[in-house]
């Protein structure tokens, strides 16, 4: 169903939702019911969508705590650093910085997209498409469709920070000589990342359409 | 099919009417993410500390952010900022420490910065090569009036405040090289350290010690402190002896203590001890010490003395009672013109002379007033024979010379002295040398080796030797005449003899000679009874002999060396005599007419000559009357001979002298040997 409507996404031709034909397709199993679905699949037990309206309190309470717990992750160390009993510690930001006047732009640029402006975008997008649901978009459902499926691809990406200070704390522990450990950040972020692909995942893409449907008729 | 969904949607729209009952559970997670953040937030907020700053003056290797602030090596904060004094003066460091240890960051909390150092003590801060400096801190554990604001120290604090133990001041001699952080040992043991000596306004040097809990409660008033530092070498008569203490205190200096003697009270808070040079100075300071409340005198002398100094110790009774404090020359106006006097003050401790501790000088000054009334003067001592050390003695004469107490001399009062010559070491030494050298060793030896030569040439004598073979000869003569017929023969005319006896007997048992004999006894008896007064007499003569002994071990070596060589020499003259040499040869020629005596009596026929004496004798007894009356004569005569002998006999009297004195000089020699034996030294030093 979803490649039907990637497929058609775009195309002039006027579309017909399943909601408005009158059908409830289980999103795990893809059976089909009719309009008044059973609370549960048919087939697979799974809860059938509980409306749009509860789906999109999931999308923005997920997003909620994301955006909360990225504070932290940005306020407080990412790393610590202790080498020969110096001890450092760097934020995202600060390591940012670091990066730049050490040189590796291209390290820094990396780090900065994948912890800063992936988050943010992420956070602004999931918000768009949340809020455009009940009111009245610039974008059209096409175009806010495509923005959804790009958020849910690239979401996971934010992660390669997490990744790298999980690796670099794992190895990293050559007792007095160097050890790296993850600050409060580490876990903030990683909360972050995942409650906000959370959210991605419970924001129901037929809500797009079935707000255009209901404007529609 | 198409109008079926209407029919839900109103009722979805009934829902909302409800806000709480369409919440999803999902609002719960950013919920506890608010809490969670927020909790996070104020625990750092609130365990984030308070900035505090410290001034220092060279704030070297402190880096913003990195560099921390402990307490006890433990991390209680970190430097947040460096920054200079409005006058750039000093570094201001800003830090960050931790609010637990806020209130005790009173104004005892000092820091400073802790480097890596090398000293005489050791390797220290060893750790801060590789991982940079760090603000180190130190607090007593009492919270007080807490400030924000403090200076820094250049170097780090030798004792930590809050340590438990006992903070001392010490008086120090300019010449102990201590540094700061130099060991304190009380029997090899570190058990304090010291400061920094400090120069006081009057030059004097005082330095802060600590004594580290419990070895704080082994101060007393008894306690002295000696610089241990360095090596001494001294030699004596028991040879060379070198102290080397810890290498530390070689270096640096160190000083030991301990108790010079039991039983002191506890010293007072602002006592002030005294580091003297040595141990042995220390230990002989153990009768007092504070020159508090010692009072000045003068003593003035005639003749100018060597070996004098300030510092030269006062005696009374062998105890040192103060010591010399100045010494100086006055010209007094004599009836012979200008003179000049030795003049020598001394500082007496009352403590030290039995006096209450914090007498007054008036009560000393009656005190010695009296004790000059009864003899008291001041003399010079030279401390050994060998050594030119003087002590200044406080002697008590019998019969002094007439002086009195000069109380009203100014500045001090001035004791009367006596002139002692003292004899010059060099021939105080050479006498003693030259009296050793006269004493006749040699001859001594010469005479001993020629007796005993003597007795060996007598031994070795054949005619002594041939003594033995001339006795087995004589007794087998002997056995010969015993063994012969006659002689056998003489039993049955002795016992003939013997009735005869017993007949004279009877005739005599009625003749009253038994009565004479038993006057005779009597007598003898009554002779015994001055033997016993004699006897009784003994302890008497035993005292004298004691008496004799005394005065003999009195006798001078060279006295006694002299008797002993010409005993010796009488007794080799006696032994090596001609007379004695010709002894065995007589002995011989004795034992040969013995014999020869005997041969003859054989030949004679002397038992027929026994037989027929007896008979005479039988005959002869007959007159025995007249014997008896002889016999009883003898025996009054040997009455008053005993008599004579039990009184006090000129033979008598010359046994014991001669007892005597040989008892006495068996006593000097052997107490002269004893003397020698237990200081052999005493010979050269004279004590």
């Amino acid at each position: 169903m979803q490649i039907d409507d990637m497929e058609n996404a775009g195309t002039p031709q006027p579309i017909i939702t399943a909601r408005a034909a009158g059908l409830v397709a289980c999103p795990n199993c893809g059976r089909v019911h009719r309009h008044p679905a059973p609370a549960r699949c048919a087939r697979c037990g799974l809860a059938l969508d509980p409306g749009p309206d509860k789906s999109l309190q999931r999308v923005l309470a997920w997003l909620v705590a994301g955006m909360i717990v990225y504070v932290p992750a940005n306020i407080y160390p990412m790393l610590i650093t202790n080498t020969f009993g110096h001890s450092s510690e760097s934020t995202i930001l600060e390591g940012v910085v670091e990066l730049l006047q050490h040189g590796s732009y291209g390290v820094a640029l990396i780090v900065f997209v994948a912890s800063i402006i992936i988050p943010v975008i992420k956070f602004a997008a999931i918000g768009f498409l949340a809020l455009s649901v009940r009111r009245q978009s610039i974008l059209p459902p096409p175009a806010r469709h495509k923005l959804y499926e790009i958020v849910e691809f690239i979401g996971r990406w934010s992660m390669i920070d997490v990744f790298v200070v999980a690796i670099l704390a794992a190895l990293v522990q050559l007792d007095f000589a160097a050890t790296i450990n993850p600050g409060i950040a580490a876990i903030s972020f990683a909360l972050s990342v995942a409650f906000t692909m959370l959210s991605a995942q419970s924001f129901d893409p037929k809500a797009i359409w079935a707000e255009r449907d209901a404007a529609a008729s | 099919m198409t109008d079926q969904p209407l029919p839900p949607l109103p009722q979805i729209e009934a829902g909302p009417a409800s806000v709480w009952r369409n919440l999803s559970v999902v609002w719960l997670v950013p919920v506890l993410a608010l809490a969670v953040a927020l909790g996070i937030a104020w625990q750092a907020y609130s365990e984030r500390g308070t900035l505090i700053e410290i001034r220092f003056e060279n704030a070297g290797g402190v880096v913003a952010g990195e560099t921390t602030v402990r307490y006890r090596d433990v991390v209680i904060g970190a430097v947040e900022r460096v920054r200079f004094s409005a006058d750039l003066q000093t570094v201001v460091v800003d830090a960050r420490v931790e609010n637990e240890v806020l209130p005790f960051l009173d104004d005892d909390a000092t820091f400073w910065v802790v480097r890596p150092e090398i000293s005489a003590q050791g390797i220290s801060g060893l750790s801060t090569v590789v991982s940079g400096v760090f603000i180190q801190g130190a607090w007593d554990s009492e919270p007080e009036t807490p400030m924000r604001s403090f200076t820094g120290r250049d170097r780090p604090l030798l004792i930590l405040p809050g340590e438990d133990g006992r903070r001392i001041t010490m008086r120090v001699a300019s010449t102990l090289q201590l540094q700061g952080g130099a060991p304190v040992f009380f029997r090899g043991i570190e058990v304090g350290r010291l400061e920094e000596p400090e120069l006081l306004a009057d030059g004097g040097l005082v330095v802060n010690g600590f004594i580290e809990a419990p070895h704080d409660q082994r101060l007393s008033m008894a306690t002295r402190f000696w610089d241990s530092s360095g090596f001494s070498v001294s030699f004596g008569a028991s040879g060379l002896s070198l102290d080397v203490e810890s290498l530390a205190s070689l270096v640096s200096g160190g000083i030991q203590f301990d108790e010079v003697y039991a039983g002191a009270g506890p010293v007072p808070d602002d006592f002030v001890f005294e580091i003297f040079d040595s141990e042995d100075a220390a230990r002989e300071s153990a009768f007092s010490v504070s020159s508090v409340g010692e009072v000045p005198v003068s003593v003035e002398f005639s003749n100018f003395v060597r070996g004098l100094g300030i510092g030269t110790p006062v005696d009374l009774l062998g105890l040192q009672v103060g010591q010399v404090t100045a010494i100086r020359v006055r010209t007094v106006e004599t009836s012979q013109g200008p003179k000049q006097r030795l003049v020598v003050d001394l500082s007496l401790d009352p403590g030290r002379m039995g006096l209450r501790r914090e007498a007054s000088s008036e009560e000393v000054y009656d005190f010695l007033s009296d004790a000059v009334a009864s003899g008291l003067r001041v003399r010079l001592m030279r401390e050994g024979l060998l050594t030119s050390t003087i002590r200044v003695e406080l002697a008590n004469l019998a019969t002094p010379p007439p002086a009195r107490f000069d109380r009203a001399a100014e500045p001090y009062p001035i004791l009367p002295s006596l002139t002692t010559t003292l004899p010059d070491l060099n021939a105080t030494a050479e006498g003693l040398l030259e009296r050793l050298a006269a004493l006749p060793f040699e001859t001594l030896l010469t005479q001993a080796i020629s007796t005993m030569q003597s007795i060996e040439e007598l031994a070795a004598d054949p005619a002594l030797r041939q003594v033995p073979a001339e006795a087995v000869t004589l007794l087998s003569e002997a056995r010969d005449v015993l063994t012969s017929e006659d002689t056998q023969a003489i039993p049955g005319e002795a016992r003939a003899a013997v009735a005869q006896l017993a007949a004279i007997l009877t005739e005599l048992r009625e003749g009253g000679g038994i009565a004479a004999m038993t006057a005779a006894a009597q007598q003898a008896n009554a002779a015994m009874g001055p033997i016993n007064e004699a006897s009784a007499q003994l302890p008497a003569l035993m005292t004298n002999l004691r008496a004799l002994s005394e005065t003999a071990a009195a006798l001078e070596l060279e006295a006694l060396v002299t008797s002993a060589n010409a005993f010796l020499s009488s007794a080799d003259t006696f032994i090596g005599s001609e007379d004695m040499a010709a002894v065995p040869p007589a002995l011989s020629g004795a034992l040969t007419e013995l014999r020869s005596l005997l041969v003859e009596l054989e030949a004679a026929d002397v038992t027929g000559n026994l037989n027929a004496t007896l008979s005479s004798t039988r005959a002869a007894a007959e007159g025995l009357p007249a014997l008896v009356e002889q016999t009883e004569a003898v025996l009054t005569r040997a009455n008053t001979l005993i008599a004579s002998y039990g009184d006090r006999s000129p033979f008598m009297t010359e046994t014991m002298d001669v007892l005597r004195e040989i008892s006495a000089a068996a006593r000097a020699i052997s107490q002269l040997a004893s003397a020698i034996e237990r200081n052999p030294s005493s010979l050269i030093t004279g004590r």
